[in-house]
């Protein structure tokens, strides 16, 4: 197996999980609010953090299977020298938001609520550790998408 | 120097969609284009992705990939022929009947799930090919299809009213989902009428649609005038003679049903077997909105009991296997990515336009242009309607409602009902290309080209602008359910 399905294959068991464990939380919330009668004080947090995770991992997974919704006119009325060009133009714009945004800006997030030391309310988590998923998930962006770019290059050359 | 962020944001935008970046980084990427107007870039970067985070970080927010899920599962699960075949027993015998009950079976899906999306795939697979075998055109039966799912957005559970409470700033989730379903029916009705009336006169195009919209405009009239009936009958006559007349036509509906159920006593029975059938079905409904209704739950908390619910019932009628899950999870979880991607840049957008001052720049112009309240409505609507066209209804929605929302409720309007002005356009928008996902689903489970559908949706759209019109200059037909139940 190559390098990016293993990568894809490990995302796609680990949102499973995380999907899971959400519904199951939520869920659970419920239980011990009416058949246990002493309402959980962490689920509510939990289930916050986790939706980030399943949110920003799993636009990282879309990402890279390029199915974000798009206006995709031009695209489907370009010779193919043109539609070539616009798809590596589209990758590196991606790309860049992805550096930029989440990997730069993510990273300072990630850095400064480590430095303040700031933890959750109810979990007492760092809250560091909630916003990895933005750097992580940018990296996931950027790798998925050079990539997809490497692709694009071999199969215009074959053609 | 004021209007030099708006001017970045609004070029770079239709720049990067014209080419064809996908619209959750095409906004993300204007959206940090006009920060750095104002602002330098590492601050900028790093609230931005600060803005990102926290905007996720809500447990309304939950809901949505929890409403998508039930929906997958609803999808695989057997759930949708079971609403057909209920929806069959209604109405499959009039004239025209498969069309109709194409439209009722979106509209029950519509009622038991949050996805218009799911509800297309689901009432489309099945019908399509049965509306073939009776012999309706497949372009007319597409957009049958397509138009009716999108009743499923305002007809309650529905997740892009959650997303407008989030946006609005905390409008009741309760109060919007009981202020859709009017509204939601209506569309529903004026769909019906117009499929019929190009039935009957086998025409696609606009002469069908003006025919459409006299038998509209008739039988609106007709029910204004049944009401204005009502209400005078209430000040004459007594209370009595209306309860005489309602006795006795009651009994005439009785006798009538009795009767018939003798005459035909097998398609009774069967019938009966079907509506049986479909109550396990149907109950979902009573769950989802009874339960937030009585307060017994949030919507978020319905949302994972309407996923848990129909797991359990997809077991029963054994459609799904353990195996099959882990593929519902995944394809649940990248629609989720899609819709938390949009929802994560458009708040951040969103936060940077007030930072900005935009919203209270564009109502200042807007207000500048005319003060008139109908034709300020008038005006969002068409503004609401191209957008719809261009863009998916969730970035639109955490865009647009921030900015209009002052203007409307300086005029008066209540933000439920403005709420459901807002959905019932962009509804429009999901069937139209170049961005409409209920239109991609329809066309695909239906194999056909979208170019094909647009003719005969066309009626469709007409019919579904009539009913935007009517709720938008009516308020009671949207308020009058929550306002009587308190909200």
């Amino acid at each position: 197996m190559k390098v990016r399905e293993v990568i894809e294959k490990a995302l796609e068991w680990l949102l499973v999980f995380l999907m899971s464990v959400l519904v199951l939380d939520v869920l659970w919330q419920v239980i011990s609010r009416y058949i246990l009668s002493s309402p959980s004080s962490y689920t509510d947090e939990l289930a916050g953090f986790l939706l980030i995770w399943v949110g920003l991992f799993g636009a990282a997974y879309v990402a890279g299977k390029r199915e974000h919704l798009a206006i995709d006119l031009l695209l489907q009325r370009s010779s193919k020298k043109r539609r070539f060009l616009l798809e590596i133009t589209i990758s590196v714009i991606v790309i860049m938001f992805a550096i930029a945004v989440m990997i730069i800006g993510g990273s300072w997030l990630v850095y400064t609520r480590f430095f303040l030391s700031v933890k959750s309310a109810a979990l007492g988590l760092p809250l560091g550790v909630v916003y990895l998923v933005l750097p992580i998930s940018g990296l996931l962006i950027v790798y998925f998408d050079i990539d997809n770019i490497c692709n694009f290059i071999k199969n215009n050359s074959e053609n | 120097m004021e209007y030099l962020g708006v001017l970045v944001l609004v070029l770079s935008f239709v720049i990067l969609l014209i080419i064809g970046v996908p619209i959750a980084f095409s906004i993300g990427v204007s959206g940090i284009l006009t920060m750095l107007v104002s602002i330098d870039i590492i601050p900028a970067l790093t609230t931005f992705s600060h803005r990102m985070a926290t905007g996720l970080d809500s447990f309304a927010l939950l809901a949505i990939p929890f409403f998508i899920l039930a929906g997958n599962i609803m999808n695989r699960g057997g759930i949708a022929i079971r609403l057909i075949d209920f929806a069959r027993v209604l109405v499959g015998g009039i004239p025209g009947g498969v069309a109709v009950v194409n439209v009722l079976a979106n509209m029950l899906f519509g009622a038991i799930s949050g996805s218009a999306v799911a509800s297309a795939s689901a009432i489309g697979t099945i019908m399509q090919p049965e509306m073939k075998k009776e012999g309706y055109s497949e372009n007319f039966s597409a957009a049958v299809n397509i138009t009716s799912a999108t009743t499923g957005m305002s007809i309650p559970p529905s997740n892009i009213l959650i997303v407008y409470s989030l946006a609005s700033g905390g409008v009741s989730i309760t109060a919007l989902f009981l202020a859709g379903y009017i509204p939601g029916i209506l569309t529903g009705i004026g769909i019906i009428i117009t499929a019929l009336t190009m039935l009957i006169y086998k025409k696609d195009g606009t002469k069908a649609a003006i025919k459409g919209l006299g038998f509209i405009a008739l039988i609106i009239t007709s029910l204004l005038l049944l009401l204005k009936g009502i209400i005078f009958s209430k000040a004459t006559f007594s209370d009595g003679v209306n309860k005489i007349m309602l006795i006795i036509s009651l009994s005439v509906f009785c006798v009538w049903f009795i009767f018939k159920t003798i005459k035909n006593k097998e398609r009774a029975v069967e019938g009966a077997r079907r509506l049986l059938d479909a109550i396990p079905s149907l109950f979902m409904l009573v769950i989802v909105i009874g339960g937030i209704l009585a307060g017994l739950f949030t919507a978020t908390e319905a949302s994972a009991i309407a996923v848990l619910y129909s797991l359990i019932l997809a077991f029963i009628y054994r459609e799904i296997s353990f195996k099959d899950l882990p593929n519902i999870i995944l394809r649940s979880v990248k629609t989720t990515g899609i819709v938390m991607l949009l929802v994560a840049t458009s708040l951040a957008l969103s936060w940077i336009m007030a930072y900005e001052n935009i919203p209270q720049n564009v109502s200042r112009s807007i207000i500048s242009l005319t003060d008139n309240p109908f034709m300020i409505m008038l005006l969002i609507n068409i503004i609401l309607l191209m957008v719809g066209v261009f863009m998916d209804m969730t970035p639109a929605v955490l865009i647009f409602t921030p900015i209009f929302l002052p203007i409307v409720t300086a005029l008066g309007i209540d933000p439920i009902h403005f709420g459901i002005i807002m959905v019932l356009n962009l509804s429009v928008g999901l069937c139209t290309p170049p961005v409409g996902s209920v239109l991609f689903i329809g066309c695909s489970v239906a194999n056909l080209s979208i170019d094909k559908v647009i003719k005969p949706l066309i009626p469709m759209f007409i019919s579904m602008v009539v009913v935007l019109l009517l709720v938008t200059y009516i308020p009671e037909i949207a308020l009058w359910l929550p306002k009587s139940l308190g909200f």
